[in-house]
């Protein structure tokens, strides 16, 4: 035992080390039977994965709801910087342009024949994943069209039209929107939506023509009038006394969703999952109209592979089986996300859609239409970072008694602090 | 710590010479056993520490470019305000914590204290439950309790008449709501080692007090505060350091912006900015600088703590 015994403690010490060493750790091994994949919680990621599984009956597929969007990105970052990587990921439109920035991590998907797909879909939300040197490195899983959710009893109790159509009628512009809202206010005393800075700005200066960046990739933040004006709706709603001032996706903010504080709120295609779980007792109380402007996109997501992925090709299949036109246009049916490829736009199995939490509206017809006309805008690496200066300075005039006639300038100020330039 | 230090050399004795080390391989055997602790500290302990300072030097992407780029994050920290509004938000958390904590429990040690207490072991174990309940839970409670629309605490103040406060969104409120959670949980580990320093007092000076006609007050003020100096400015010290580096509170108070403790930061501490730039914008460099500038701080804590630690030793 003399000599073998720190010689065994030292083999077993090594072999714990080389056991913890990043990035050689294996998933599957690479027989394109298997893949592991990475997802968002709360999207019903695993209908569309047993599907595939009903259809490809010989794979294995290992499904991870790593959590929100972007707590996925973080975990792909860090992943990606030294771990072990899955072979398929789903990445939110708001993250994408930092991994966009980084085309080296990624499988180009030319390599597996995205060029023969490209064609499938909406080419705007396509261009958002295509690296400088024409990489693809995703394939767009949904767009996330836009409208507004309203409460037909609190509209009807308030004195306001109740039809859809009547309703969209009310607001064709964001200003007739904050008026209906003051109207509200004067019949009932209560506040009309949740906020300003998501329901109102944040849905603005998504229906632009340029956003943050030029089309040319240079930042125009600071000087684009659109930007200026999508933010002047945005103090504007703070300070007409029209909002409850909680945040979207607060812990407060569901509180008041199911308690029914807010007559309408702006809902992209993916928010109306999130008012049903979050308010499933008013279920039949809701209806959808058009957002003010007619038009716009916020959110929508993109299946990449990491390149150090194990099962590059099996990754692929899944790709190209469930994100066609057909397979998008299922998923719709299952979980209501909005497909990213026009040719099933006027497929009756998604104008027909009904839904009936929302008292029947035919959601794949009010959504898709949402995305006709729509003109599309570069979102670059800072993209998300500004965006949220610009939420946090009207979330600070609106909740924390911040001063409106300041607020532009200390959101370019804190903007510069947080990107450096 | 000088009694511990003597009950465990009378226990285990020096015997010098009683059995010779025999071979290399037992010399080197006592290496390996203790090798495990050493092994799992230097790589998640002090490799991580230093390469904290090497990093700090470059404009580090994870998953891209590493730019060396010298003392620029530095530079860009100093002249930050999100830096020094952290800074400010730690040390007005910090003070809004630590003054209260720890003069509610010395005034709860010398209450324990007390030979006349009954049921002394229940309340001496009660105050510790807030330390063993998890930081997350207490969150919850809190936020519930301080929120604005539903909160216990607006309720209350509703009963006479104030208009609901939005705690979590104004600094004050925050500062105050994070601090009340602190206290919470350190006052009843503060007040146990007060009671412990107290205890190892002889009783029969606060008996010749009394008898002498020292009333409660003066009995705390001449006899406890002066005896609990060094363990006082002991548990200053753990709570500057513990202050300094309060994290998981602010990042559980606002879960709208949960990296920056709300719109305009009115609660981001130092831990939760140097968290938000290394693991939200995933600027690794940058988030290193602020984790030197947070260890400097500690360090200088640390040589005030032995400074006047010395210096109360030599009075």
């Amino acid at each position: 035992m003399k000599l073998r015994s720190p010689l065994l403690l030292a083999a077993a010490v090594l072999a714990l080390l080389t056991a913890c060493t990043p990035g050689t750790g294996g998933g599957g091994g690479g027989d394109g039977k298997s893949f592991e994949f990475w997802s968002f919680s709360a999207i019903n990621q695993k209908l569309t994965v047993e599907a595939y599984k009903a259809k490809r009956p010989d794979v294995e597929i290992k499904l991870t709801e790593v959590g929100t969007s972007t707590e996925t990105a973080q975990s792909l970052t860090t992943a990606l910087a030294g771990g072990k990587v899955p072979d398929l990921v789903l990445i939110q439109g708001d993250n994408l342009p930092q991994f966009v920035e980084q085309p080296q991590n990624f499988v180009d998907l030319r390599t597996l024949g995205a060029d023969e797909v490209k064609g499938d879909y909406l080419d705007w939300v396509w261009r958002q994943s295509v690296a400088k040197d024409g990489e693809v490195l995703g394939v767009p899983t949904d767009v996330g069209g836009m409208a507004v959710a309203y409460r037909t009893d609190l509209f009807a109790a308030a004195g306001l039209p109740t039809d859809r159509a009547a309703v969209s009628a009310l607001w064709p512009s964001w200003d007739a929107f904050i008026e209906t809202g003051k109207r509200y206010k004067q019949t009932t005393g209560k506040a009309f939506t949740d906020n300003a800075a998501t329901s109102v700005f944040y849905q603005a200066v998504n229906q632009v023509s340029e956003k943050y960046y030029s089309e040319d990739r240079k930042l125009v933040y600071s000087t684009n009038p659109q930007v200026k004006a999508a933010f002047d709706l945005g103090i504007k709603a703070a300070t007409a006394g029209i909002t409850s001032g909680q945040s979207s996706f607060e812990s407060a903010w569901s509180a008041g969703m199911a308690q029914g504080q807010y007559a309408a709120v702006s809902a992209p295609s993916w928010m109306l999952n999130s008012i049903r779980s979050t308010a499933p007792d008013t279920k039949g109380k809701w209806d959808i109209a058009k957002i003010p402007g007619g038009s716009g996109n916020w959110g929508g997501s993109y299946l990449a592979i990491p390149k150090r992925a194990k099962n590059p090709q099996a990754a692929w299949d899944y790709i190209k089986e469930m994100q066609s036109p057909q397979g998008q246009l299922e998923h719709f049916n299952r979980v209501g996300a909005l497909p990213s490829t026009p040719s099933v736009y006027q497929d009756s199995k998604l104008t027909d859609a009904k839904d009936p939490f929302f008292s029947d509206a035919p959601t794949g017809k009010i959504y898709t239409e949402s995305l006709l006309g729509l003109k599309p805008f570069y979102i670059g690496p800072d993209s998300a970072a500004i965006g949220q200066e610009f939420l946090n300075a009207i979330t600070n005039v609106e909740q924390s008694g911040g001063n409106p006639a300041t607020a532009w300038d200390d959101a370019l100020r804190a903007i510069k602090n947080a990107i450096g330039e | 710590m000088t009694a511990t230090l003597s009950r465990a050399s009378r226990a285990a004795p020096p015997q010098p010479g009683a059995r010779k080390i025999k071979g290399v391989g037992e010399r080197l055997s006592a290496y390996a056993y203790i090798a495990p602790f050493f092994v799992v500290f230097g790589v998640f302990g002090l490799f991580p520490f230093a390469f904290t300072f090497y990093v700090a030097l470059f404009d580090w992407n994870p998953i891209g470019d590493q730019v060396f780029i010298g003392f620029d994050n530095f530079t860009r920290m100093f002249g930050d305000p999100r830096f020094w509004n952290a800074a400010g938000n730690t040390v007005s958390i910090w003070a809004l914590s630590t003054v209260p904590q720890l003069l509610l429990a010395l005034v709860l040690a010398h209450v324990l204290n007390h030979a006349r207490l009954r049921f002394a072991l229940f309340f001496r174990m009660s105050v510790l439950v807030p330390y063993v309940t998890s930081v997350a839970a207490t969150a919850i409670v809190f936020v519930q309790l301080f929120d604005r629309d539903y909160g216990l605490l607006n309720w209350l103040l509703g009963l006479v008449g104030v208009e609901p406060v939005d705690f979590v969104q104004s600094t004050w409120g925050s500062h105050l709501l994070i601090a009340t959670m602190v206290t919470w949980r350190w006052f009843g580990y503060t007040t146990l080692l007060y009671l412990a320093s107290l205890q190892s007092l002889p009783r029969s000076v606060f008996e010749a007090a009394a008898i002498d006609g020292a009333g409660p007050w003066q009995r705390f003020r001449h006899i406890s505060v002066p005896s609990l100096r060094p363990v006082i400015i002991f548990t200053v010290v753990t709570s500057t350091i513990g202050g300094l580096q309060i994290f998981t509170e602010p990042l559980l108070i606002a879960t709208g912006a949960p990296l920056t403790c709300g719109a305009v930061r009115q609660c981001q501490t130092l831990t939760l900015f140097l968290y938000e730039q290394g693991f939200g914008q995933f600027e690794f460099g940058y988030g290193s600088a602020v984790g030197v500038a947070l260890f400097v701080m500690v360090v200088a804590i640390a040589a005030l703590n032995y400074l006047l630690s010395t210096r109360i030793k030599a009075d």
